[in-house]
Order: C-alpha cells, then sequence, then structure tokens
C-alpha cells in the first residue's frame, strides 16, 4: 500500500514532483561546484604564486661573502666554495620530492668579453635553461624558463649544451642593459675566454642578470675552468604555510614529532631534507618569497572557503524553500489521508520518503553538473582541471536529504496541524 | 477593461488576501527571493572591492620599485620627487652601498647604509634577532663568517669605524652577505650619498604600472625598476582570485536564480483553481495576469530589499573575517538587485499563466 502510494505520487504529480527535483538538483549543483573550487583553489592559488620564482637558495657552507653591488660582482673567480653539480638531482628523492617544482643552478664571475666593438667586462652566469634530467625513473626539465617566469627572452632561449659543440659557436643571452651597452644584437658573436660565443636572444630579467651574459652552465664551466661547480642553487616548492610548529628546531623534538615535522612539506623541514641530501650545503629560505605567499594563499582560500559557506546556505534556503512550497500546496492530500484514517506518523513518513527520493535524485544530477562546472571553471580559469572528488558526492547526497527533510518537515507538520474537514473543505 | 474605485478596491484587497491567508506561501516565495538577492549583492559587492583588498596582502613582499641613479647620487630634489610621485601612503628608503675591508680577515664586505628603522619595516619578512645597543644590522652569513655576534671593524679607505651590531637578519637573498648601517654614519664614513632608492606602493597591480610610469617620467636621469616577480605575481593572483570569485559566483547567482524561478512557477501552478474561479467569475485574461504579476512584484521588492541588506552584511563580514577589513556596502547595486529580482519574479509568475489559459477554467475546476 505505502509502496503503491509512493509510487503512484511520482507517477500522478510528474510536474510538481520536476520542479522539486529541479529545485534539489540545482541547489547540489551550486554546492558541488562550490565544494570542489574552494578545495582546490589553495593548490591552484600555491602554483600561481610559483611565478614569484623560487623560495629556497642552496649555498656552500664554506663560502665567502658576495661582494655584489648594483649587479657588479667583485668577489674573486677563485674565491670561495662550490656545490657539486652531480649531486644536485638527488633533491628529487627527498621525502617531499615531488613538491621540488624546478631548481636552477648558477655559476658566475666576471670576465672579458671580446665584442666586434672592442672589450669589455662583464659577469658571465652559467645556468640551466630547460635541461631534461632523470632521477630513477623519473624524467623531468628543470631550469630558469620555468623557476624564473618574469624572465623575458627577445630571440631564442639556448639549448643546454651537455659539451662544447664541434662546429657551430653555442648560443648564449645576452642581457638587455649590457646588449644596450655594448651595442649586441641577436645573431652576434661574442669571445670569452679564447671559446666563441653565439647571441641567440636578449634577455630581460628586470634583475642583476640584464647586465650579464647567461650562458648554458656547462658552457660556463668550461671557459671558467671549473667543470661540475655551481655557485649557487634556486629551488622552487610547493610548501607549506608556516606556523609555530614549522619554526622548531628538529633536533630538539621527540621522535614523533619529528616525523610529524619531518612529514609536512614546511619550507623549513624540505631545507632540512635537502641539507641531508647535499653535504656541506647552507640551505636558506627566500624570506620575501617563502614568508609571505603563505598569507597571500591563506586570504585567498579563506575567501573562498567563506563564499562556498555563504553560497552553501543560501543553497539550502533556497531547497528548503522549494521543497515546503510544493508540501504547503498538498494539505488537501493530508488532509484526505488523515480522514481516511491515516495517522500522523504514517503521513509523515509518505512525505518524507518523497523527499528522500527526491533527494537522492536530485542531488545525484546536480553532483554531476556541478563537477562539470567546477571542471570549467578549472580550465578556463587555471588551465587545469578541478578534480571533483569522490567523497563529495556523498556529501552531496547525505545534504540533500538533510536540506529536503528539514524543508519538508515544517511544512508537512504544518499540513498536519490542519483539522481535515476543515482542509477538504478548502477553508484553511 | 479600465477598473473603476470598487474594482481597484477590489485588486488590493485580493492582492493583500492572498499574501495573508495563505502567509507560509508567501513566506516561502519571499525567502527564495532573498536569498537570491543575498547571494547576488554578497558576491558583487566583495567582487568589487577584491582587488584592493587582495593587493593589500602583497604589501609584505617589501619593495616593488627600485629607483637607481646611473651616474652620481640621488639629489635631494630627485628624492622630493620620488614622494611626491608616489604619495605619502608609499614606503620610501634611499639606500647607498660601498664596499669595505674588514680589518681582521681583510676580506671585502658590501655595506649599505640607510634609515635601519624604515628598512626593517620595509623588509617585514626578514627573520630579524636583536643582539644588543649597536645601530647596525648584520646580515646572517657576515655574522657567521665574521663577527660571531661581536663587533665588527671596518676599513673605509680613509676612514674606519667599530660597528656594534643591534641586530643579525635573514632574508635568503644577498643581503645576507651586506651589513647595514644608518644613513648618517655611512654618508660620514664614505662620502657616498645613496643612489638607490626602494620604494614600496601599495595598491592594485594597475595603479602600480601608473606609479613606475610617472617616476619614470619624473627622474629622467634615475632609472625605475619594478621588481617584477613580485608585481608579476601580483597581478597573477589577483586576476585569477577574480576570476574565480566572479565565475563561481555567476554559477551561484544563476542556478539559484534558477531555482528561485521553479519555486514560483511551481507555486502559481498550484493555483489554478485561483486562477480558474477567477476567469469563471468574468475576470479578463489581463487582470488575472496583472492580479499575480503585482502579487509577485511586492514579493520581489520586499524580499530583494531584505536581500540586500543581509547580502551586504555578509560581504561587511567576510571582509572582516579574512581581510581584517570590512567590505563597505555598494550602494548602487541595489537599483540592479532590485529590479533584477523583480524581474525574474515577474516571468517566473506570468509564464506559467499562459499555459493555463490554454485550457477551459471549466476544465481546472473540475481537476484535469
Amino acid at each position: 500500500m505505502f509502496l503503491r502510494l509512493l509510487f503512484e505520487s511520482f507517477r500522478r504529480q510528474k510536474r510538481r514532483k520536476s520542479v522539486a527535483l529541479l529545485a534539489i538538483a540545482l541547489g547540489m549543483s551550486i554546492a558541488t561546484a562550490m565544494i570542489a573550487v574552494g578545495n582546490d583553489i589553495g593548490d591552484k592559488i600555491n602554483q600561481e604564486l610559483r611565478s614569484l620564482g623560487a623560495n629556497l637558495v642552496i649555498t656552500p657552507v664554506e663560502d665567502t661573502l658576495d661582494v655584489n653591488i648594483g649587479g657588479v660582482n667583485l668577489k674573486p673567480a677563485s674565491e670561495g666554495a662550490f656545490i657539486n653539480e652531480q649531486d644536485l638531482v638527488k633533491m628529487k628523492g627527498i621525502f617531499w620530492g615531488h613538491n621540488i617544482k624546478g631548481y636552477a643552478p648558477f655559476l658566475n664571475a666576471p670576465r672579458k668579453i671580446q665584442t666586434r666593438n672592442g672589450e669589455l667586462n662583464a659577469e658571465l652566469i652559467g645556468t640551466y635553461f630547460a635541461q631534461p634530467l632523470h632521477y630513477g625513473n623519473e624524467q623531468f626539465t628543470t631550469g630558469v624558463r620555468s623557476v624564473n617566469p618574469w624572465w623575458k627572452v627577445e630571440g631564442t632561449w639556448p639549448q643546454d649544451y651537455g659539451d662544447f659543440p664541434e662546429q657551430l659557436p653555442p648560443d648564449v643571452l645576452a642581457g638587455s642593459k649590457l646588449a644596450q651597452q655594448a651595442e649586441l644584437n641577436i645573431g652576434d658573436q661574442i669571445e670569452i675566454g679564447g671559446r666563441k660565443l653565439r647571441i641567440s636572444g636578449i634577455l630581460n630579467s628586470g634583475g642583476d642578470e640584464d647586465q650579464a651574459i647567461v650562458a648554458p652552465l656547462h658552457i660556463a664551466q668550461m671557459i671558467l675552468h671549473q667543470p661540475n661547480a655551481v655557485r649557487r642553487v634556486t629551488v622552487s616548492a610547493l610548501t607549506k604555510p608556516e606556523d609555530a610548529f614549522a619554526r622548531k628546531d628538529p633536533d630538539k623534538m621527540s621522535p614523533a614529532v619529528r616525523d610529524r615535522w619531518y612529514c609536512s612539506p614546511y619550507a623549513n623541514s624540505i631545507a632540512y631534507q635537502l641539507r641531508e641530501v647535499l653535504p656541506n650545503a647552507r640551505v636558506e629560505q627566500i624570506r620575501q618569497v617563502e614568508q609571505n605567499q603563505g598569507k597571500v594563499l591563506s586570504r585567498v582560500s579563506g575567501l573562498m572557503l567563506l563564499l562556498t559557506l555563504a553560497a552553501l546556505l543560501a543553497a539550502a534556503l533556497a531547497v528548503s524553500a522549494a521543497m515546503a512550497a510544493t508540501i504547503l500546496e498538498r494539505r488537501q492530500e493530508v488532509g484526505l489521508m488523515k480522514s481516511l484514517g491515516a495517522g500522523n506518523s504514517a503521513v509523515a513518513s509518505l512525505f518524507l520518503t518523497e523527499a528522500a527520493f527526491l533527494a537522492l535524485a536530485g542531488g545525484t544530477i546536480g553532483f554531476i553538473a556541478g563537477a562539470i562546472l567546477a571542471h570549467r571553471i578549472g580550465q578556463s580559469i587555471f588551465g587545469s582541471a578541478i578534480v571533483v572528488h569522490p567523497v563529495v558526492l556523498a556529501v552531496v547526497l547525505f545534504a540533500a536529504v538533510l536540506v529536503t527533510f528539514l524543508g519538508s518537515a515544517g511544512a508537512v507538520r504544518k499540513a498536519m496541524q490542519f483539522d481535515p474537514a476543515i482542509v477538504l473543505r478548502g477553508d484553511a | 477593461m479600465r477598473p473603476n474605485r470598487n474594482t481597484s478596491q477590489l485588486l488590493l484587497r485580493l492582492l493583500f488576501k492572498a499574501a495573508w491567508v495563505r502567509k507560509d506561501r508567501a513566506f516561502t516565495a519571499l525567502v527564495s527571493v532573498a536569498v537570491v538577492a543575498t547571494i547576488a549583492t554578497a558576491a558583487l559587492t566583495i567582487y568589487s572591492d577584491l582587488e584592493s583588498k587582495l593587493s593589500r596582502e602583497f604589501r609584505g613582499f617589501g619593495a616593488n620599485i627600485v629607483v637607481t641613479k646611473n651616474s652620481g647620487a640621488l639629489t635631494a630634489g630627485e628624492l622630493a620627487g620620488i614622494h611626491k610621485t608616489v604619495g605619502d601612503s608609499a614606503e620610501i628608503v634611499p639606500v647607498g652601498y660601498a664596499i669595505a675591508t674588514e680589518t681582521k680577515s681583510n676580506a671585502k664586505i658590501v655595506v649599505g647604509g640607510a634609515d635601519i628603522d624604515k628598512l626593517r619595516r620595509l623588509n617585514s619578512s626578514w627573520s630579524f634577532s636583536n643582539a644588543g645597543q649597536g645601530s647596525a644590522l648584520v646580515g646572517a652569513r657576515v655574522d657567521e663568517t665574521m663577527t660571531h655576534g661581536a663587533a665588527l671593524q671596518l676599513s673605509f679607505g680613509k676612514t674606519s669605524a667599530l660597528i656594534k651590531p643591534a641586530g643579525f637578519f635573514h632574508s635568503g637573498s644577498d643581503d645576507d652577505s651586506r651589513v647595514y648601517i644608518p644613513l648618517e654614519d655611512f654618508v660620514r664614513l664614505t662620502g657616498v650619498q645613496p643612489n638607490t632608492t626602494l620604494v614600496r606602493v601599495e595598491g592594485r597591480p594597475d595603479e602600480i604600472q601608473n606609479a613606475i610610469a610617472s617616476l619614470s617620467a619624473a627622474l629622467p636621469q634615475a632609472e625605475v625598476k619594478p621588481v617584477r616577480q613580485i608585481t608579476q605575481a601580483q597581478t597573477a593572483v589577483v586576476g585569477k582570485t577574480r576570476s574565480v570569485v566572479l565565475a563561481s559566483s555567476a554559477v551561484v547567482v544563476v542556478l539559484i536564480m534558477l531555482c528561485m524561478v521553479a519555486t514560483f512557477t511551481g507555486s502559481v501552478l498550484e493555483r489554478r483553481k485561483d486562477f480558474a474561479v477567477m476567469k469563471a467569475l468574468g475576470a479578463s485574461n489581463r487582470t488575472v495576469n496583472f492580479l499575480f504579476a503585482s502579487e509577485s512584484a511586492l514579493l520581489a521588492i520586499a524580499g530583494s530589499a531584505a536581500g540586500y541588506i543581509f547580502g551586504c552584511g555578509i560581504a561587511f563580514w567576510i571582509g572582516k573575517a579574512n581581510f581584517d577589513a570590512a567590505i563597505l556596502p555598494q550602494p548602487l547595486l541595489l537599483v540592479p538587485v532590485l529590479l533584477g529580482s523583480v524581474l525574474l519574479a515577474l516571468i517566473a509568475s506570468t509564464a506559467p499563466l499562459r499555459l493555463l489559459q490554454q485550457i477551459q477554467p471549466a476544465g481546472i475546476l473540475r481537476g484535469e
């Protein structure tokens, strides 16, 4: 009997049911889309913040002070210590290796540069542009093109040579200020330390590199006669914003606490792990970047969280109102059922079961629509998909049932308060 | 039919009674309009203020513009020009650099001269530890390789001085290899005036671009450079966040509007009998349309006014909670929110009437 009532109610009131279903589906697609976007926004903005460049810098422990004013390096080339380039790839093997988005090694020294107009002094900087590397089975590409995304090159980026090419002179970049000063153009040949180089592009970095020649690392190592040597490495890592726990000294922690610290992607714990694989290296946060990106990140995530809450509340209210509206119109049915002898609980259970069915169907449709919307938002704004976690489906279904119950319960109770006779007469 | 005085009284009574007798029905309609107006107001208010609120969060990154004199020092007139161009809200720190020799190790070291307090404020992300009564800020690497907490004997060619640290700092940049001393001491010891000025301009990405352009125009002898990584990240993050807020608000507002339309349409369709009785009693289609439309319009006005107030409240609170600064109501939004809600309600309530007009009143009353 109960099942027949239920079935017939859906069969005969298609219009009314579809209005309710539509409202629930709309409300739940809001919930799905907002939860998905709000949940993923942190990761997405964290990726955007990588355009700030590296947040960790590695230098040799034994190194002497940098003597650098306005882009002019006054430190003698022979002075100071170096890091072994071969060791750098080990960074990918640390616990948080996947969070190392890229790194760029640098080797620099002032050199005399022969141009067609004469000789001048400038800094020679060697680095990776987009060097393909592998660690174990993992293939990856790293260098300044990804770590310093604000570097702009007019012309073409040089390739990362493994060895000094025999036939043609290797390509290098000329800093924009240097190019202007020495009247260097794309395609010009220069000579440093007896080696011929070709300028393939003009670099505009907005920094000290604008006054330098930037060459592939291995070419610079050969010109400077310092094979395998690297002066400084900047590392771009995805990190968790620093908190009080992050600032604690791991060497003074109990083993359990230390494990928790070690397994959190704080800049400090990543730096600690880098020091473990690179002995004699000093790993520092680039504080300007690391300390502030967390703040920006938490503001954006916080905003989206609050907006999501507001949207969820609005969706809940809208769905409740829609459910209440459909049930309020059915007080004659309630009156009829009661006058035929149905108890309050029987009426309520019929209406709530109907609501539950509507909620589950509407919730599922809403989840699918919301997931598509979130995907679209991710693609169009960040160029990468926002993935909706399957657990959101459970949350959304639960929320749909809860909200439709809340919306229906009040209306059902209201409908049951009236005397059936009065309702049926149409006086209520 | 031109309504005379009696019919207009009747219409008014019908309108009022329709809402009063079925309070709960009117209430659910009111809630659904109010929800739409609330979320639309809140989203638009936040969106309009988001750029400046979020841009403020970038102030901790330190200087975003560096002004360097190509040759010689910045003159007092040029410094005044910088102050005048970027305004009082900007932080301006002139810095001079020179190379000194540490007398014990004979190592070269870069010494900067600047207003130490201003420098600390500008670089709030550096970590500072206080060291004592001195006046200099000593970079972490200088402390590690040379001083180990003690004072520093520096020779500047003809002059020399014992530099006592006031604090040590970690920056993770070249500054860790430097020592900063108060500008007056620096000028006295080296005879060099500052040739670089670090500027922190607060504002939206386009305002910073404007500041760079006017600084370049005001200082033809100097080079004005944005700290590109920061300005670029600010543009990216602020732009993307605005887009996300806009896109997700648009999704929410459109869906919730559809939801409201469904509720409205549903409840009008439930009133088929009212409609049929009116028609059977001789009301014209126009009169019935007018009655239903004005009822919805009144509900929409009341609902959207309440929604506007709620929406402003939510935006204000989100600003306070997330940005520590209130997002103020935008009075200009009231009109579009009000008009939009009324228009939607009108469409939602009159569209189903067209459907009903095709059916004979007798059919509806018989329950077909």
